[in-house]
């Protein structure tokens, strides 16, 4: 069954187009990522799913309700969860009292001290939002997103700003409630984390899906050439090589290949005939990364993944 | 990591009851509340110690018509005290609440429109009462008897609680800017709160009349007919009240909004 249906979904802000002819389909159990560059239109899908947002056009199914109509919100909101970008917590009360006030609003909501703990938050019960990091926050919110024991869950960016060690936490979490039966669509402008955890992803771009598939064939990934790299050995020259190359960076040289046997049992022979060596040689296929640069042309002002730890 | 249980599939709960989520959201609204010291200091000490100074100075003097200091001060401070709880810390608080996205967090859970307002207008009222009986305590302390008549002086303080609070949520949702809303809010109030008699009284037949048209002079009339005067209450000014309140109530419902960036 499909939890989440897109058609041709459009909204624009003022002249602005922020998503332009969005389709896609979220199945029970799947864990979907959307996946783009900052304002390529995710918050506002997003948003527009979970009722914040009204669409200009387009047809939206979220569990068999349609977001924009406020008469079955209520029902809706009692089997989605959710947790928007921006962090936003009562101050004044503990992480406990602000879990518990969320969960009288649910008919069936999970037990409180057990979703503190699924957060890693235990041991923290008593301290007072105000006085919490802001990655705690961060985790006591998605408290909030889960504590309705929702079907369907929508997270938004959920590890921007986490430490490694944090982010390996959250991808767990999300493992382990989609073994419990939750689905989830979630939002990234990191790759890895696309790759880590989606079963589905979409690439999202200007408001446009540019690419979809499970991060295996994402942009043809699956059936890309590989790639055949190493440094020319000191004394040689490119010419005296058994296969044709082409220069690739300082020293590099690249081969492609649908199939890189014989390509590399060409040059190993070639190698060990000549007392020499293939420096720092590797065969790889174009990663996820490579192909989102391509896909959503972005380059140097893409976020990286990994941040210093704190 | 922790292993949870109740897999997403089963979900068999029931709805809580309208009580019973009111008591809860009542419940919450309380506690944020009484955690913070600034809100409520500003609610609670404010008025208590503006009518012990007041109190103080004019105890004994004759306002006007045989009508000493006390018996004047204790009807218009308790009045102040309820505006003060239900339209100056609730439309603050509201849009502090807005801009910093806790109103939309609060949006994204099943609960309801009127659960969340419900919450917010009996946690004033609550706050209302408190205040009101802190300065009738304060007002026997300088001699000055119980008043008798509760039900019409309960009467008058619901319906202007009540009618204060759309009020509030009104102006919550005309401002844009929360870090503008203590200004904006004291800018409307503060000169009503002059011409109202609220501080001294107002003989001019003008200045009384243009008063009437708003909302805080019928509020002190009515205060100072029950508490003072020991009568029943009030019509004429519950009504125009009221009318304010449903106006209040009927801007708030056309405006308001839950989210910090408008689309
Ligand atoms: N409330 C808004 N008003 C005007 N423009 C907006 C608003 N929200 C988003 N936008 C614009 O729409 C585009 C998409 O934004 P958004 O959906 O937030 O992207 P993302 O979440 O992928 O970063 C951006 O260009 C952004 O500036
Ligand atoms: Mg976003």
């Amino acid at each position: 069954m499909s939890v989440v249906e897109i058609d041709d979904l459009q909204k624009s802000y003022g002249s602005k187009k922020a998503v332009r002819g969005v389709s896609l389909t979220v199945e029970e159990g799947q864990i979907f990522a959307l996946l783009g560059p900052n304002g390529a239109g995710k918050t506002t899908t997003l948003e527009i799913l979970e009722g914040f947002r009204q669409r200009d056009a387009g047809r939206v199914s979220v569990l068999g309700f349609d977001p924009a109509d406020r008469r079955g919100g209520r029902e809706m909101r009692e089997q989605i969860g959710l947790v928007l970008q921006d962090i936003a917590v009562e101050p004044y009360l503990t992480v406990r009292e602000t879990v518990a006030r969320n969960a009288g609003y649910y008919p069936a909501a999970r037990d409180i001290d057990e979703v503190i703990a699924l957060v890693g938050m235990s041991g923290k019960e008593k301290e007072k939002v105000k006085d919490l990091s802001g990655g705690q926050k961060r985790r006591l919110d998605l408290a909030l997103g889960i504590i309705g024991n929702p079907r369907l869950l929508f997270l938004d960016e959920p590890t921007t700003g986490f430490d490694p060690s944090a982010r390996r936490s959250a991808w767990e979490l999300v493992r382990e409630l989609t073994r419990l039966g939750t689905t989830i669509l979630l939002t990234t402008h990191y790759m890895d984390e696309a790759q880590a955890l989606a079963d589905e992803v979409a690439v999202i771009a200007a408001g446009e899906i540019v690419a979809r598939g499970t991060p295996e064939t994402l942009g043809g990934r699956d059936t890309a050439k590989a790639r055949v790299r190493f440094a020319l050995p000191e004394g040689h020259s490119a010419d005296e090589l058994p296969v044709a190359v082409s220069p690739d960076g300082e020293e590099m040289v690249t081969v492609e290949a649908d199939d890189p046997t014989e390509v590399l049992h060409q040059l190993t022979g070639w190698a060990l005939g000549n007392n020499t060596t293939l420096p720092r040689l590797i065969v790889d296929r174009p990663s996820l990364e490579d192909v989102y640069i391509r896909l959503t042309g972005e380059g140097a002002d893409a976020p990286q993944a990994e941040r210093s730890m704190t | 990591m922790t292993t949870a249980s109740a897999p997403a599939a089963q979900q068999t709960g029931r709805r809580k009851s309208t009580g019973a989520l009111l008591v809860h959201q009542v419940r919450y609204e309380q506690l944020s509340f009484w955690r913070n010291p600034q809100s409520a200091f500003f609610t609670f000490a404010f008025p208590v110690i503006f009518f012990v100074i007041l109190g103080a100075v004019f105890r004994t003097g004759n306002v006007y018509d045989h009508i000493s200091g006390i018996e004047y001060y204790t009807p218009t401070i308790t009045a102040l005290s309820v505006i003060g709880c239900c339209y100056s810390q609730l439309a603050i608080s509201l849009s502090l609440r807005r801009q910093t996205g806790i109103l939309k967090r609060l949006r994204a859970t099943p609960a309801p429109a009127w659960l969340i307002f419900g919450g917010i207008v009996i946690h004033c009222i609550i706050l209302s009462l408190i205040d009101t009986v802190l300065i009738v305590i304060m007002s026997r302390v300088y001699g000055h008897a119980f008043p008798s008549n509760w039900g019409a002086i309960l009467i008058t303080l619901l319906i202007a609680a009540a009618a204060f609070c759309a009020i509030g949520v009104a102006v919550a949702s005309l401002i844009k800017n929360a870090d503008a809303a203590p200004a904006v809010v004291q800018f409307i109030f503060f000169p009503l709160l002059f011409i109202s008699g609220s501080y001294f009284h107002i003989a001019s037949k003008v200045i009384n009349n243009i008063a009437g048209v708003f909302p805080i002079k019928p509020f002190n009339d009515a205060l100072i007919q029950t508490f003072t005067l020991g009568k029943g209450i009030d019509g004429h000014a519950i009504l125009v009240m009221a009318a304010w309140g449903v106006g209040g109530a009927l801007v708030a419902i056309r405006r308001f909004r839950w989210d910090p960036r408008p689309e």
